[in-house]
């Protein structure tokens, strides 16, 4: 049998990091200790498994593990990070939506279009300013499939996609919580919108054009958050304590 | 009893708190057994400060470092100098006993620092 080494070292790893590799996906509420451990044993993974089959998928140390350890920051020892992780692609029936028929002009003869809904990530972390942050990233994909014929009669087949992200983040702050307009709005491709009340619900909207670069997926999502706590300045939040 | 004063958290900040074992050398504000484990004693910032700072997430004093560049680059996109300065003020704080961000409750309770919980 092949790979048997790295077959039983697999078998040592932590259930979630297990989780990862045979199926690409997890669904797990921890606290901070426990995502530490987690994450520790994510590391190791490439000096460990090189079989190709059995990497990690990309968007984990892109995107996971610096969530993980910007949120865990501001979270007290016995809070509690909930994470739905789904990296197995967009390629799934239950992500694809229905095909439309849209109006051409000749050469084009037929084109269909169809949207591909891919919410990968899910976070939902219990500050220790007593607010909760709630944070989804979808990945949402247009297909198009054209088809156009030339003077000749040839026909082709042409396929076209456009993948966008959409950062969708909120965050319910602590009861009586001050909230404070920034001085400045945010940038324009930034949808803000406030619910006062008892707890004030702040949330954040963007579409962003999918990066080329999957080394940078983290920035947007952080810049994105960053608009939930200018309205709570640093210093300024009340810490919530605890007997 | 003199506590650490490096800032942590990320979004919403805060004092480390736990007893000081001894100073930064290059900016002498009280560090933990914890932070203190810097290249050459460094805290935190300052190691960051000089380069040491680590690029990988799965390093747990990544975010620390990271903290810095981040609020730099996100005042700029929000063209909010306010947003840098407040964060860039409230770490200068622990210097500056009694200051409007000074050194109050840290994230590490004990029961003699007279600090109530409310």
């Amino acid at each position: 049998m092949f790979w048997r080494k790295q077959r039983a070292a697999i078998e040592g790893f932590h259930p979630l990091h297990q989780s990862l590799i045979w199926h690409r996906s997890f669904s797990v509420s921890m606290r901070p200790a426990e995502w530490d451990a987690l994450i520790r044993g994510l590391a190791r993974h490439e000096s460990v498994v090189r079989r190709r089959r059995w990497r990690l998928p990309a968007r984990t140390r892109t995107a996971l593990v610096p969530l993980v350890r910007v949120l865990t920051e501001d979270m007290r020892p016995d809070g509690v990070l909930s994470v739905a992780l789904d990296l197995r692609g967009p390629k799934f029936p239950e992500k694809t939506g229905p095909r439309h028929e849209m109006p051409v002009q000749r050469p084009v003869t037929s084109m269909k279009q169809w949207f591909v809904v891919d919410p990968w990530l899910r976070l939902r972390a219990e500050l220790r300013d007593g607010s909760v942050l709630e944070l989804a990233v979808t990945d949402r994909i247009r297909y198009r499939r054209i088809r156009k014929r030339n003077p000749r009669g040839k026909i082709k087949v042409k396929y076209k996609t456009k993948k966008v992200l959409r950062v969708d983040a909120t965050r319910r702050l602590a009861k009586a919580a001050a909230v404070r307009r920034p001085a400045s709005p945010p940038p324009g491709w930034i949808v803000v919108r406030v619910k006062d009340g008892p707890r004030p619900v702040i949330r954040a909207t963007a579409k962003i054009p999918a990066a080329a670069d999957e080394r940078a997926l983290v920035e947007p999502i952080l810049t994105v958050s960053t608009e939930l706590f200018r309205w709570t300045p640093p210093g300024t939040g009340a810490q919530r304590r605890t007997a | 009893m003199t506590r650490c004063t490096v800032t942590t958290g990320f979004f919403v900040l805060g004092r480390c708190g736990r007893p000081s074992v001894a100073a930064c050398p290059q900016c002498a504000r009280p560090v933990c057994d914890e932070h203190a484990a810097g290249p050459n004693g460094l805290c935190p910032e300052c190691a960051a400060a000089q380069g040491y700072g680590s690029h990988d997430a799965h390093d747990p004093g990544w975010a620390g470092g990271y903290r810095r560049h981040f609020y730099q680059s996100t005042s700029s996109t929000y063209q909010d100098r306010a947003w840098y300065s407040s964060f860039d003020s409230y770490d200068r704080g622990s210097f500056e006993r009694g200051g409007d961000h000074s050194f109050a409750e840290g994230d590490f309770d004990d029961d003699d620092t007279g600090f109530v919980d409310s």
